[in-house]
């Protein structure tokens, strides 16, 4: 970056001031709960607050997996599964279904091309809440509720208007001429897809991988619904464990919270230098 | 596909059909069906269940209710219902609000972060961080946050000696709408800001090399080249952004519920509680019905605006 | 006052006594099931979950095997069961249920007082057994009973100091109330912010009605007359939602408690925030944990306060068990619901502190307490089984939950001072006549 040079001293200091009280914004209520998680119930209630939990623990994450003698454990196993089965399904799904998506709004001429893509967009406009009931009813009836194959349906429906957008930008940037001199070469047009097409539009599909991982990683509304047993039921769900009528086991909810934030996070971590060249070539133009 | 049945002009239609699918023009539509036929199931045919049953006294330990015509009733109910007009109004607001703020810290954050060059990747990775956080979580966790007996926030404010009695974020009129407001933007700023970092990254350096040459203080490059340049990007992210902003609910359902006196109520907390506290699905579902349009008010707002930023920059359509 | 309460309580308890005794002789035929799949919706949370570790039991005992299809808490699984009778997929045998839900659900589950000999119903607390009739029908057996009482700090009201002010500011001597009157004096007296608050109540949802009701009835009003006209806007109805105003305006409670349910109270109670607290047996276990609260070696037990009326308002519920008409071996599902309330199941949940629903069980437990050196929660039964003399539900039609759902945003909207206390009860009076109304029962 040749601007960074051109910058005062203080400028600089601004600048990392001003990007250090972001990250702390932006980090502390989230490491609120991780520290929430390793403390016992006592310190939470604690006044004068109990800032750094003065006696670790990982008693929450005991009680999670049934090692203490004062509850049952969850199936966090089985939940962890399950949301892993669903969100990496779904996600894969809606990539190749949302590319093929992109690749018609980008490369063909057809009628109704524009209403039909404002149509995919709108449709993500529904709130969850409107769609809980009569999905239930009608996933009732096919007999898909409480499964996995039923709720990855649902979010390839939420995952997918979002892919073909990202992917439709991005397969616009990637000239036209590449894959038909690939044609004149003798290949077919598949291969030329898969050959000269589908490697320069990667870091497009993983930035759009991304957003659809992480959205049915988290999703709750519509699990919460359409699940019920350790069949399919997902982590975030299966926080509302720790709330019962009366009382919310805020430490054992933290320590699950942790659980789900770890592979969200690492995954993201690994991805995302592909996220930002995905998302630069994706959006505009 | 059976066509022996059929009367004597389908076989000439379906053979038209065919004849359409195999030939290049069928190819776009081929490749969208796998996509129309999910959208179809799980969202269409859904919301024309629901559009029917919005028409109806549809109480959902009734099922007999279900086939309860009642006409314009329920809209006409909802036409007078001040309460549900509140909630509409505050949800424009929380939306109009949110999205616009989320935006220009979303910028702010992205242009800092641009100019850091060390450490970037662990920064991103930093700046996504409540992206994370399932809302239902990011309820929980502002709620707790919040709390003024052993909320952080007051704790905190305590601690500092600057407040003698405790805050109450949650109740308090201006107070509880602000805490949902920061939850959200909380939660969903990153988005803003991952957009436009990319968008940042992807600017071209030339013009503002040249602009510079010229005698451009910053503030002129930045109002001439960058913003210009960034416009699509913004209003992409405000258009993704208004298409899933009905996430908050999970989080304030959590934290507030709607109250307390209905403070915080929005569209999606009121509809909830009339359609599967009260059972009343048929008059939830023409709640439900009204906030569609108000959220494709916003998005076709946006989508125009995109369009129109992308043929400034003379992208294609 | 308190001895007419004391008699009355020791009358109850002889009948109690009286009838156990009759019916101890013929025990329950659980049956034999065997292959038979019984298919379960069981309420879930950690202090409910215990309970279940007795259907291995069962399922020993009658060969059946169980399979719980769905575990949530009260109100996830309301939502669910509505959602099956929306499709009319009732797959399954046994529910949980509550007091407050059960006439919601219609002819959903059996009438089990035609499924259950006499002698054995005979063995619940016949109170508990009344309030859990829908429409004549026994449509749930009660596992848990719910009846609120006063949990108070000990060394604050043996604190000489605080002692010596009280007497000399209001001319009594500092004991647990006898009457909401004196109990809000006393809520504001202690409150010293933001360090110590008199108390915290639910201010919203089904709480923030219930407490409201309960106060309503103590002073003699009621939320509806015989004919389900709306009543709670009468000045009983007003006096009860300023007794809540008074201590908002005071600052004597946490300024957040018109957003706070149940768990806020109870982790406030613990940190040592507040001096009494108004509120259900299970918290006895959680105050009395020393690992989880701070007030562990200070709690005292106080039978709730009787309103201007002089009686108790009285407001309790009861966890459940309903067998579904859907059920394809209503026997079995039967069976399994006696057994998890039976002695043994209702010795289970009375050990953790909770108000059982089997009249031999208050005796036993008091004993187990006592042996095991539980004198804490030994003290509270007695204490909390008068209390049950006087316990009510809320009216058991379908429509209270919505009902509720009309009254206690308008109860916020008085407390924290947008309208009068008359103007929020009209406006909640009139919404409620139109809900029953429309549902033919005005």
């Amino acid at each position: 970056m040749s601007q960074m040079s051109m910058e005062k001293p203080w400028q600089r200091w601004l600048i990392r001031f001003g990007v250090f009280v972001a990250m702390v914004i932006l980090t502390v209520p989230g490491l609120w709960v991780v520290l929430t998680a390793f403390r016992p119930n006592i310190e939470v209630l604690a006044r004068p607050a109990v800032w750094i939990p003065q006696q670790w623990t990982l008693d929450n994450f005991a009680r999670l997996f049934g090692q203490s003698d004062a509850q049952q454990g969850l199936p966090v196993a089985q939940y962890f599964i399950n949301s892993l089965v669903i969100s990496l399904t779904s996600t894969v799904i809606a990539v190749v279904i949302g590319m093929a998506g992109g690749y018609a709004f980008a490369r063909y001429r057809f009628r109704g091309k524009a209403t039909l893509f404002l149509a995919f967009m709108l449709s993500r406009t529904v709130p969850g809440v409107a769609l809980s009931l009569p999905l239930f009813i009608i996933w009732a009836r096919l007999g898909i509720i409480d499964t996995s194959f039923g709720l990855i349906v649902v979010y390839l429906a939420v995952n997918i208007p979002f892919t073909i957008w990202l992917t439709d930008g991005f397969f616009r940037q990637i000239p036209v001429d590449l894959s038909e001199a690939a044609q004149i070469d003798g290949c077919t047009a598949w291969q030329a897809f898969w050959k000269i097409e589908f490697p320069l539009a990667r870091s497009g599909l993983a930035s759009a991988a991304i957003f659809a991982f992480l959205t049915s990683w988290n999703e709750y509304a519509l699990a919460s619904q359409l699940t019920r047993t350790t069949a399919s039921k997902t982590m975030p769900v299966g926080l509302m464990d720790f709330t019962a009528q009366f009382t919310v086991d805020w430490t054992g909810m933290s320590a699950m919270a942790v659980l789900i934030i770890i592979p969200a996070l690492v995954l993201t971590f690994i991805v995302q230098k592909h996220l930002i060249a995905g998302l630069t070539f994706g959006g505009v133009k | 596909m059976t066509t022996t049945t059929e009367p004597l002009s389908r076989p000439g239609f379906m053979e038209g059909v065919a004849a359409f699918f195999r030939s290049p023009r069928a190819v776009p539509y081929l490749l969208l069906l796998p996509a129309m036929i999910v959208i179809l199931a799980v969202v269409l045919v859904p919301l024309l269940v629901s559009f029917w049953t919005s028409f109806t006294s549809y109480n959902l330990t009734k099922p007999a209710t279900l086939f309860n015509f009642v006409g314009l009733r329920n809209y006409q109910r909802l036409l007078g219902n001040e309460d549900f007009w509140w909630a509409f109004g505050r949800t424009f607001m929380f939306v109009t609000i949110t999205l616009n703020l989320e935006m220009l810290l979303g910028l702010g954050l992205a242009l800092l972060i641009n100019k850091i060059t060390w450490g970037q990747r662990t920064l991103r990775t930093i700046m996504m961080f409540p992206m994370m956080f399932s809302p239902i979580l990011v309820g929980f966790q502002f709620k707790y946050i919040f709390n003024d007996s052993i909320g952080l926030v007051n704790n905190a404010l305590f601690d500092l000696g600057l407040i003698s009695q405790p805050i109450p974020w949650l109740v308090d009129g201006t107070l509880a709408n602000f805490s949902i407001i920061f939850a959200e933007i909380w939660m969903s700023t990153s988005i803003f800001a991952i957009l436009l970092l990319a968008g940042l990254m992807a600017l071209p350096k030339d013009p503002i090399e040249a602009a510079k040459v010229d005698g451009c203080n910053p503030l002129q490059v930045f109002q001439h080249i960058t913003l210009p340049f960034l416009m699509p990007f913004i209003y992409i992210a405000m258009t993704i952004r208004s298409l899933d902003v009905a996430r908050a609910y999970d989080m304030v359902r959590i934290m507030t519920n709607g109250g307390p006196a209905g403070r915080t109520e929005l569209i999606w907390t009121l509809m909830t509680r009339t359609g599967y506290q009260n059972s009343q699905m048929g008059m939830a579902n023409a709640m439900g019905y009204i906030s569609i349009l108000l959220s494709i008010a916003f998005t076709v707002f946006f989508f125009r605006k995109l369009t129109a930023a992308r043929s400034f920059m003379g992208g294609a359509q | 006052m308190a001895n007419k309460i004391l008699v009355r309580a020791l009358l109850a308890s002889c009948a109690v006594v009286a009838l156990s005794g009759a019916a101890a002789a013929q025990d329950f035929d659980y049956g034999s099931f065997p292959d038979y799949t019984l298919k379960v919706k069981l309420i879930g949370g950690t202090q409910y979950e215990k309970l279940y570790t007795r259907i291995p039991e069962w399922e020993a005992l009658t060969g059946a095997k169980v399979e719980i299809v769905s575990s949530k808490n009260h109100f996830d699984l309301d939502r669910e069961i509505k959602q099956d009778i929306a499709t009319g997929q009732i797959t399954w045998c046994v529910g949980s249920n509550h007091t407050s839900f059960a006439p919601q659900y219609g002819d959903l589950y059996i009438d089990l007082a035609e499924a259950i000999p006499a002698e054995e119903l005979a063995k619940y607390v016949p109170g508990t057994l009344k309030s859990s009739m829908v429409d004549g029908r026994l449509v749930q057996l009660p596992r848990v009973t719910d009846v609120s009482n006063l949990y108070y700090r000990k060394d604050l009201y043996e604190d000489p100091a605080r002692m010596e002010a009280y007497k000399a500011e209001f001319g009594t001597d500092l004991a647990p109330a006898k009457t909401y009157e004196e109990l809000k004096q006393q809520i504001i007296f202690f409150a010293d912010p933001p360090n110590l608050y008199g108390t915290a109540f639910a201010g919203k949802d089904e709480g923030m009605s219930g407490r409201f009701m309960e106060i309503l009835r103590a002073n003699g009003g009621d939320l509806f007359d015989e004919n389900w006209n709306p009543t709670f806007n009468s000045p009983e109805g007003v006096a009860a939602l300023n007794w809540f105003k008074e201590i908002y305006d005071a600052g004597a409670v946490p300024a957040g408690t018109v957003n706070y349910t149940w768990d806020d109270i109870g982790q406030a109670m613990a940190a040592g925030q507040l001096a009494v607290d108004l509120d259900w047996p299970g918290f006895a276990g959680f105050y009395s944990d020393p690992s989880a609260s701070k007030i562990s070696d200070v709690l005292g037990f106080a039978v709730s306060p009787v309103g201007s009326a002089g009686v108790r308002g009285g407001w309790s519920g009861s966890h459940s068990f309903s067998v579904t008409e859907a059920c394809d071996n209503k026997e079995a599902g039967t069976s399994f619901a006696v057994f998890l309330t039976n002695d043994e199941s209702a010795m289970m949940e009375a050990e953790a502190g909770n108000l059982p629903t089997r009249s031999k069980t208050f005796d036993d437990v008091i004993n187990y307490f006592n042996e095991n050196g539980k004198t804490a929660l030994a003290e509270m039964f007695p204490i909390w089984q008068a209390s049950l003399a006087d316990a009510r539900t809320p009216p058991l039609i379908p429509q209270w939950i919505e009902v509720s759902n009309v009254l206690w945003p308008q109860l916020q909207a008085a407390i924290v001072g947008e309208k009068t206390a008359q103007e929020a009860l009209d406006k909640a009076a009139d919404d409620a006549r139109i809900i029953l109304e429309d549902a033919g029962i005005l």
